[in-house]
């Protein structure tokens, strides 16, 4: 083991000597000597393997051998390893590129698949579905105090799969507090809140005109209309119990709330007139606008924080 | 060494995984409960002299030669005493509760990961008492701290292990 | 336009024996064998590597056609069950561990210190270790055939599958020393992959030269890299699930004898800790040289390079968690189920990238059809493919259906052959010039590849359909009745086709090794810095350890007009 670590040390001085050949005058590299040691060192393992199978004879020559080669091996590398001296002939080298000259992608201004000049950044969608997740619970809690008298009306429906024994409980049970259900509900609102922020966020470079239209009215109502249609077969207890009025109220809560906070957080100016190529990180040489302003081009490259869309690509 | 490490972690991770399973799972006795005895002592040597050879780092890496050597002594007999501990625990296992590898179930799992880390101490004794020698005859000098400092990292590493087996084998496994 | 000069070459480039190699080629017989022997340089090493694990392509091979042969027609018995098994035994095994492994490392260490501007490997011992205790291993799995000492008058090599499941494996249905040979072999090849991974790791984060950074290594390091880490950490659970079976068989241990409370689940477990992840040891190095070959001969610089590092890091994470797919009708729980049919159709999103990458890199690029670059064409196809059969499989109720049949070998034959192998032979197209200084014969080349192609497809698209009528795996001969005959005849035919392609690229190399177009020292015009130096490179690589500024050092030097480091 330790031989290991001591075969090479990168800073030994007697490792030092490559690079500067040419500068320094002596035109010779060291490089490690070959040597026997590990082969018959790995001979010795197997036989003493092969012993196993075959004869224990095997297994002693095996061991002689290896023992032997730990000592050939320790005494070629200390203390210091062995080296071979190999003379580098100088000579020029000229170099042609054999083939044919940089070819340059057009890429038009005009090009169809523009991104927009700014847009918001991922994080402010994020924020926006934590935002939204806690203000959604206000009409639906609303709602379960009006119709219910009880504020665990709506959490036991939500996180009613986290208590086992329930089958198709009461309106008395699920008026009270259940831990289970309880984290199950935390567990089902934040994780979902999360992700449609994190898909709010995502998408917000397609509308990114009206932010609070698209996550207010826009995404709620094919939201709600989406679940309206599949929540009886996905979870038919939850459907048949469940208030489609506040339901689609708190969608458009969370969606306000949440495009509100994006539109709060203001716009990132980025990637603005940059080659739809270059944003996607193509490293063809040609392909960069050398001859544009770089105060317009390249601050939307080099921004480390803001690199969702350009698949991280550029150079 | 670090990826030897890592590689040595994943053996000892499959070796504990399947120790950890067959808790229990022994059809005839002895069972761990009747036959163990938790080795505070041993368990104490081994890793106080994980302790030590940080001191003979230190010491090594100051040039002090001496200090260097005695802490290296020190680390070694540790290293000994605790295997002469497992080699007690296995005598009384063998001739007094007649536990061999083939009894059943757990015997094969506590020899085999007990004598898998006792293997390992074995190689970090030799690979020490070697350093030793050459510090004796001077062949070791204060430069080399680097590589003596990967020896004892494997060291460390010993010891680490020893506190998953230990807990494994002598606080969970009984 | 692009005139550069790179600083200081070694003039030997250009001598008419650069094709003769570099050993001391005035030498005795004797002394080349002992320069070899004794050698610690990663090239020669790498050559070993090669050579060796081609030769045992050639024997596994002809194993695979064995079986073919047997499984042709209906009812044959042209070799008999015991002989089918060990057959389909040592096939697996051999291509796994000697094969794969072998060749996947003999270019690692043959490329990776030339493309990083290093002298050598990290431990230029212990790679050679590495090397001849792997290369001993498989003697040792061989000298089974004749040393070996099975159930009495069944023979010798090893027979029960490349698993090995228990409890088959253990004393009582295994006698002799059969499953013995198996271990050992791959215990001592196991050392040697661990070897050298831990070598590959070292290079690639301690050795690269200045101002190769670890964002402008070329993408085959980085791959490199997170395949020997996958190695450390799946190998070595193979190594301990072998001392264990050899515990059991020697000492008399439990540890999967089901009669003393053992389990034969735990060794499936152990096994395919390691064996899922062994695909993707193997199947990186193929990307890695994708990675390589697509760019150059799209003549574009490859796309999304750090996409494609954080794929390829991602999927090696990935593959850790997903092994229990091999184990479905093993009968785990449905929380179990569900969780590795999850975490197996993740692998598909890293993936997936890795492939548009590929794509994106080909799109708008100007393609020169070469055969390595055939090759890789042929390997996107097909990986795909093997993909999308990868997620019916990961899909726990298909796969109960399917298991263990046909569907399932030709699915893994679609990695295997339809990538990995493809990309092995584009790898040998694209850098045999470099290691011997002869172009391969692009017309042979040509040949060889479209036979490949032809066989490949007659063989595996067609083996999925007896899987879907039924056909298990593993079995030596079936019945007529079956229906199975026709598409089994076919199957083995495309076999035969593929072999022939694969002599012709024998034949191809050993030509060109003396009667070749002399290659110089970059044939392809590539931008890497293993072409900067001769074919083939001297001894210590570079004469002035080169200073690198992009991740496409000798685009610089050939276009200081439009350099990639002023992107950087």
């Amino acid at each position: 083991m330790s031989e290991i670590s001591q075969s090479i040390p990168p800073h030994d001085p007697h490792y030092a000597p490559h690079g500067d050949a040419h500068d320094h005058g002596h035109d010779a590299v060291h490089l490690p000597a070959p040597t026997a040691w590990p082969f018959l060192m790995a001979l010795g393992v197997t036989l003493i393997f092969a012993a196993l199978v075959t004869s224990a004879w095997l297994g002693v020559l095996g061991g002689a051998l290896t023992l032997v080669s730990i000592v050939g091996w320790f005494r070629n590398v200390l203390p210091h390893e062995a080296h071979e001296d190999i003379p580098v002939p100088l000579e020029i080298m000229s170099y042609v590129p054999t083939l044919e000259k940089v070819a340059r992608i057009e890429v038009s201004e005009e090009h169809r698949a523009q991104f927009p000049l700014e847009t918001f950044p991922v994080s402010s969608g994020i924020l926006g579905g934590i935002l939204g997740g806690i203000a959604m619970v206000i009409p639906a809690e609303i709602y379960g105090v009006l119709r219910y008298h009880s504020i665990w009306y709506v959490v036991n429906l939500l996180g009613g799969a986290g208590v086992g024994g329930w089958t198709n409980p009461t309106i008395a049970q699920m008026s009270h507090f259940q831990l289970g259900a309880f984290v199950t509900a935390n567990i089902i609102q934040g994780a979902t809140t999360l992700l449609v922020g994190i898909l709010y966020g995502a998408m917000l470079p397609i509308w990114p005109k009206r932010p609070i239209l698209l996550g207010g009215i826009i995404a709620p109502v094919l939201w709600t209309g989406l679940l309206h249609s599949m929540l009886g077969l996905v979870n038919p207890f939850f459907a048949s119990h469940i208030d489609w009025a506040s339901f689609a109220a708190s969608q458009v809560i969370f969606g306000l709330v949440a495009g509100y906070v994006v539109k709060k957080r203001g716009r990132l100016k980025r990637l603005a007139a940059v080659p739809l190529a270059v944003r996607l990180g193509v490293e063809t040489p040609g392909l960069h606008p050398t001859d544009q302003d770089p105060s317009v081009g390249t601050p939307g490259l080099h921004h480390p924080g803001d690199d969702e869309h350009t698949g991280g690509g550029e150079g | 060494m670090s990826c030897l490490i890592i590689a040595e972690s994943a053996i000892f991770t499959i070796f504990v995984v399947a120790y950890l399973y067959y808790i229990g799972r022994s059809l005839s006795g002895p069972t761990p409960k009747q036959v163990l005895e938790i080795p505070w002592f041993y368990s104490a040597c081994l890793l106080s002299s994980s302790f030590f050879i940080m001191l003979a780092e230190h010491a090594i890496e100051h040039g002090k030669m001496l200090a260097f050597r005695l802490w290296w002594l020190v680390t070694i007999l540790l290293g000994v005493t605790f295997l002469y501990g497992t080699g007690a625990e296995w005598r009384k296992l063998i001739f007094e509760d007649h536990l061999t590898i083939s009894t059943n179930l757990f015997g094969t799992t506590f020899y085999s990961l007990v004598g898998l880390h006792a293997s390992h101490v074995i190689v970090g004794l030799l690979m020490m008492l070697v350093t030793l020698a050459f510090s004796l005859t001077g062949a070791l000098k204060p430069h080399h701290a680097e590589r003596v400092k990967v020896l004892a990292l494997y060291w460390h590493f010993v010891d680490a292990v020893w506190v998953v087996v230990f807990t494994v084998v002598y606080v969970v496994g009984r | 336009m692009g005139e550069g000069t790179l600083p200081v070459v070694p003039g030997i480039a250009s001598g008419a024996d650069a094709g003769a190699g570099y050993a001391p080629s005035r030498g005795t017989y004797l002394e080349t064998i002992h320069s070899w022997i004794t050698t610690v340089d990663h090239k020669k090493l790498g050559i070993m590597y090669i050579v060796y694990a081609l030769i045992f392509l050639l024997v596994a091979g002809s194993e695979a056609l064995l079986m073919r042969i047997q499984l042709a027609v209906p009812n044959n018995t042209f070799l008999d069950p015991q002989t089918f098994n060990r057959m389909f035994t040592m096939h697996g095994t051999t291509m796994v561990f000697l094969v794969g492994m072998m060749i996947l490392f003999g270019f690692g260490n043959y490329l990776i210190p030339l493309m990083i501007g290093a002298r050598d490997m990290a431990f230029p011992r212990l790679n050679a270790f590495s090397f001849w205790i792997s290369a001993f291993g498989g003697l040792l799995l061989y000298y089974s055939f004749i040393g070996g000492s099975g159930l009495p008058g069944t023979g010798t090599a090893p027979d029960v599958g490349w698993f090995a499941y228990a409890p088959l494996t253990e004393r009582a249905f295994s006698p002799g020393h059969t499953i013995d040979y198996w271990t050992v072999a791959l215990l001592a090849s196991g050392i040697g992959s661990i070897g050298t991974a831990i070598n590959i790791l070292a290079t690639v984060f301690c050795m690269r030269t200045k101002g190769m950074t670890l964002m402008r290594i070329p993408l085959l390091p980085w791959l490199y890299a997170t395949t020997s880490f996958l190695v450390l950490v799946a190998v070595s659970p193979l190594t301990a699930a072998q001392v264990m079976l050899m515990i059991d068989r020697y000492l008399g241990g439990h540890f999967f004898d089901t009669q003393a409370g053992g389990s034969a689940i735990l060794w499936a477990h152990f096994f395919w800790i390691f064996g899922h992840p062994e695909v993707y040891v193997l199947v990186m190095p193929a990307f890695a040289f994708a990675n390589e070959i697509i760019p150059v001969f799209s003549r574009k610089a490859v796309f999304g390079y750090p996409a494609m590092v954080a794929a390829s890091v991602g999927i090696g994470f990935l593959s850790l968690g997903v092994w229990a797919h091999h184990m479905f009708t093993i009968g785990m729980t449905s929380v179990g189920n569900a969780f590795f049919t999850l975490s197996t159709m993740l692998v598909g999103v890293p993936t997936g990238i890795k492939i548009f990458n590929w794509l994106a890199t080909i799109w708008g690029g100007k393609v020169r059809f070469q055969t390595p670059m055939l090759f890789s064409i042929g390997f996107l196809f097909q990986f795909l493919i093997a993909g999308l059969t990868g997620i019916m499989l990961s899909v726990s109720a298909w796969n109960w259906q399917l298991h263990n049949s046909y569907f399932v070998v030709a699915h893994f034959h679609y990695v295997l052959v339809g990538a990995i192998l493809f990309m092995i032979f584009a790898a040998i197209y694209y850098w045999y010039p470099k290691m011997t200084g002869r172009m391969l014969s692009e017309r042979l080349g040509k040949w060889h590849f479209w036979l490949m192609l032809i066989g490949f497809h007659m063989t595996f698209d067609l083996m999925h359909f007896p899987g879907l009528m039924g056909m298990p795996r593993w079995i030596y001969t079936y019945d007529a009745s079956r229906g199975w005959g026709t598409l089994n005849l076919l199957v083995s035919i495309g076999g035969f086709i593929q072999a022939i392609a694969t002599l012709i690229l024998v034949y191809n190399m050993v030509r060109s090794y003396f009667r070749g177009a002399l290659a110089g020292p970059d044939p392809w015009d590539a931008w890497t810095l293993e072409w900067s130096t001769a074919s083939p490179p001297p001894s210590y690589n570079f004469a002035v350890e080169p200073v690198v500024a992009s991740r496409r050092p000798l685009w610089d030097i050939k276009h200081p007009e439009d350099p990639d480091s002023a992107f950087e």
